[in-house]
């Protein structure tokens, strides 16, 4: 067995490096595919960008397990990039968005970041998850970028970024604590039960957050049982929470375990409300949960159905473009991430330092996702967050927090 | 029955829920063991580990997938029609075209990739085994849908009830409690509908009367959860949907049938004569290269029968990575049992999910998959064949 192990893992890392090689070819397409759309001719990115061109580079997950999230974030990158360059560029200089694929893996994300920064690019954006988005930034402070996170939520990312790097969304520190306030108050909920993804730092931080919070309110944490994304069998980890007797159980994990454990909380005859972060949102949610999610609320960074303007703009543009609406909060933030990018490109310049001093300086930019402010916050913009309820047809706004009416 | 409750060191023994929690490790044990099954019997006539197994179960839970949809289940027809029935007879079909589909892809892997390797060194051929996973499961990133990873309607499982075996049942008054609670949560739940009128339980327009009906309703529904919680803590027995049953008889028929096959067909017994010694069993007149391609449809059969059910009852993400993680604990499991004895796969499948499952009870859910492998090295350790396997030292 010792010589099968070791037989093994060699040639596992021998298989996955060759392929990490192909997929390394792979984005070159992807490149080529995106700056197709700004109506250039094709450049690899090792062609440095003449006069009349900005490259920002994008890294995305758009094959492995975090697709759903990264080809929406894609998509809605190359909108803004679109819309920027209808609009004559900056100053006449065309916007050329470079795109690296980081198969849902830090390491690879670190690559793709690589390969970018070593490219003429003036700046990064991306990722969607937090472990990957810290490999990234530890490329960017080094080649000096700024980068701008699309869908991390993981307070650690932006702290000692040497004012580089930012992000779009609101961080777990206010999610959870958001909807451990929707819990104990709106819902009135005093005992509440965790179950929590020990293989997502994302899940281990929310859980966290919202236990802290929840206490801090006065409520009680009965439990909290842990899984494996992957795993496919939940029961014993139920078994133990009903016998706690929670009057609300929060799952902080990804909507692909959430539904089958959703499923068989029901089983076993345990009623109570099911509450969950960012996660939880896919389309699929209501297919893998069945009824059994139906009425369970979680924290989203928009809404589909809000009549903003930037909201109304972006929906229509994306129905022109891909038809329908985005199936993850990822378009709308893929969208705000290169847009904040560009506006900061706007008003700094193209000297890397200088875009990151424009970023820090940001006040009041409109984004899909709602008025972004970076002054002053150390890249954490301060950010609402709704709360939806899951329907038969998608998502149904329940209430929103704003940033600071959470923490009082 | 609160004595049911014994702490140790750490670690909580709640003995109340003890029945439940050895019949939810059977459940996952059966799973595990009917992969188990298709590692071992390959082995028992190739010595090879068919690494792409874990590979075949997830392309059977596509296969279960794609069939449901063909009967209206996909969750556009669903949108349309919201109250599509399913029957007994659709599940049947399901597990039928999924165990034919496995039983098809196990004997191509074997002919494209397995064969032409079987004269060459035995690690050539394990390479193969690793190459044949990774194609299969980059391939379904290309081919399959997984963006996002479907999973079944639950529309499909028209099994659905629970059964409730009490072996102590909560004290009367408990329970004649619980049903009075319910009746008035349900009752202030009405009310505070009808004043609500369609709008949000949150809406800013809510009069300070209706408020206080909210949180009325609000807190009789916690009492009726904790009521819920009290009869659970008091009462020992176990909770168990039909669908799960039906899985559980599933598997034990098809083990029984796959003994009968193994046992008692000359099929089988061409199968146990090349497993043990392949040379000799080919001398004798057996076509060896029949057996092989049998065992592989055999053992393929039993992996789509095993995520049919494991899709449909419990409404698993079907993505191309899904048969890895669960491949691996079935291997585990066979060599557990004692790699190429077939007793041994479901005896060793079994006890994985039994042990997975008392890791949970005891409060250590963070350390699930860590203890079935301290087990594996463990029996290894002491009983380097595994449980029912030979003494034999096999070098892999």
């Amino acid at each position: 067995m010792k010589k099968l192990g070791f037989w093994n893992a060699g040639l596992i890392v021998l298989a996955l490096g060759s392929l990490a090689l192909m997929a390394g070819c792979k984005p070159k397409d992807g490149g080529g595919e995106s700056t197709g759309s700004t109506g250039s001719s094709s450049s690899t990115s090792g062609e440095t960008a003449s006069g009349d061109k900005i490259n920002i580079g994008l890294i995305a997950s758009i094959n492995g397990d975090l697709r759903p999230w990264g080809s929406d974030c894609r998509d809605g990158a190359m909108l803004a990039v679109e819309e920027i360059n209808a609009a004559g560029g900056i100053d006449g200089k065309m916007i050329n968005l470079i795109v690296e694929d980081s198969n849902s893996k830090p390491e690879d994300g670190k690559t793709a970041a690589q390969k970018l920064a070593s490219s003429d690019v003036v700046g990064l954006v991306g990722e969607v998850a937090s472990g990957i988005t810290m490999q990234i930034k530890s490329v960017a402070l080094e080649a000096g970028l700024p980068l701008v996170a699309v869908g991390a939520t993981n307070p650690d990312i932006t702290k000692n970024s040497d004012g580089k790097v930012f992000r779009v969304c609101y961080t777990d520190d206010f999610q959870g604590p958001v909807m451990a306030k929707f819990a104990f108050q709106a819902l009135g909920k005093k005992r509440a039960a965790i179950m929590t993804d020990n293989k997502q730092p994302y899940s281990q931080e929310l859980s966290k957050k919202f236990m802290a919070f929840f206490k801090s309110l006065g409520g009680e944490i009965v439990t909290e049982e842990f899984y494996e994304s992957g795993q496919n069998q939940f029961t014993g980890q139920i078994t133990n929470i009903k016998s706690k007797a929670p009057d609300v159980i929060f799952l902080s994990g990804y909507f692909t375990e959430v539904g089958p454990i959703a499923r068989q909380i029901r089983q076993q005859g345990l009623n109570v409300p099911l509450l969950g972060g960012d996660g939880w949102d896919s389309k699929e949610l209501v297919t893998s949960g069945g009824d059994a999610i139906i009425g369970g609320y979680f924290c989203n960074h928009y809404n589909n159905k809000e009549d903003r303007p930037e909201v109304q703009n972006f929906l229509t543009k994306w129905n022109e473009k891909y038809g329908g609406e985005p199936a993850t909060t990822m378009g709308a933030l893929g969208y705000d991430a290169v847009m904040l990018m560009i506006d900061g490109i706007k008003r700094g310049g193209t000297d890397k330092a200088k875009i990151a001093e424009a970023l820090n300086n940001t006040e009041g930019f409109a984004g899909v996702s709602g008025v972004i402010n970076l002054k002053d916050h150390n890249g954490d913009p301060p950010k609402r967050a709704l709360v939806v309820e899951v329907t038969q047809d998608g998502q149904k706004f329940a209430k929103a927090y704003e940033p600071d009416e959470v923490f009082n | 029955m609160e004595n049911l409750l014994y702490v140790w060191a750490g670690l909580e023994f709640n003995f109340s829920t003890l029945p439940q929690q050895l019949v939810n490790g059977l459940i996952t044990g059966a799973i595990y063991a009917l992969i188990a099954l298709g590692y071992t019997m390959v082995y028992g006539v190739l010595r090879l580990i068919n690494f792409a197994h874990g590979e075949v179960f997830m392309l059977g839970g596509y296969v279960a997938l794609f069939v449901s949809w063909g009967f209206g289940f996909s969750p556009e027809a669903l949108q349309k029609n919201p109250d599509a029935q399913s029957s007994a007879l659709i599940l049947v079909i399901m597990i039928l075209v999924a165990m034919a589909a496995c039983a098809l892809i196990g004997a191509i892997i074997e002919y494209f990739a397995y064969r032409p390797m079987r004269n060459q060194s035995r690690i050539a051929a394990l390479i193969t085994a690793i190459g044949v996973s990774l194609f299969l499961q980059y391939a379904g990133q290309i081919f399959l849908p997984n963006s996002p990873p479907p999973s079944i309607a639950q529309q499909v499982n028209p099994y659905q009830e629970n059964l409730k075996f009490d072996l102590i049942s909560a004290p009367k008054e408990t329970r004649d409690a619980y049903t009075a609670a319910k009746t008035e949560s349900d009752n202030l739940k009405q009310q505070f509908e009808t004043a609500l009128n369609g709008r949000s339980q949150f809406d800013d327009t809510l009069t300070d009367a209706e408020k206080a009906l909210g949180t009325q309703a609000q807190e009789a529904q916690n009492k009726v959860s904790a009521l819920e919680g009290e009869i659970a803590q008091k009462s020992v027995g176990v909770t168990i949907t039909v669908g799960k049953l039906i899985m559980l008889v599933t598997v034990i028929v098809l083990m029984l049938i796959l003994r009968f096959l193994v046992m008692a067909t000359p099929a089988g017994r061409a199968m146990r004569a090349v497993s043990h010694d392949f040379e000799s069993a080919s001398l004798m007149g057996i076509n060896v290269n029949k057996v092989i391609t049998f065992t592989f449809m055999l053992g393929s059969a039993l992996a789509g029968a095993g995520a049919m059910m494991l899709v449909t009852f419990e409404g698993t993400a079907i993505h191309p990575f899904f048969g890895l993680q669960l491949g691996v604990k079935a291997f585990v499991a066979a060599v557990l049992g004692g790699i190429g004895n077939i007793p041994g796969a479901v005896l060793g499948g079994f006890l994985m999910g039994l042990a997975e499952t008392l890791v949970v009870w005891a409060g250590y859910s963070n350390y699930k998959d860590a203890v079935a492998f301290v087990i594996l090295i463990v029996v290894l350790l002491l009983k380097p064949g595994g449980i029912l396997g030979s003494s034999k030292v096999e070098k892999v």
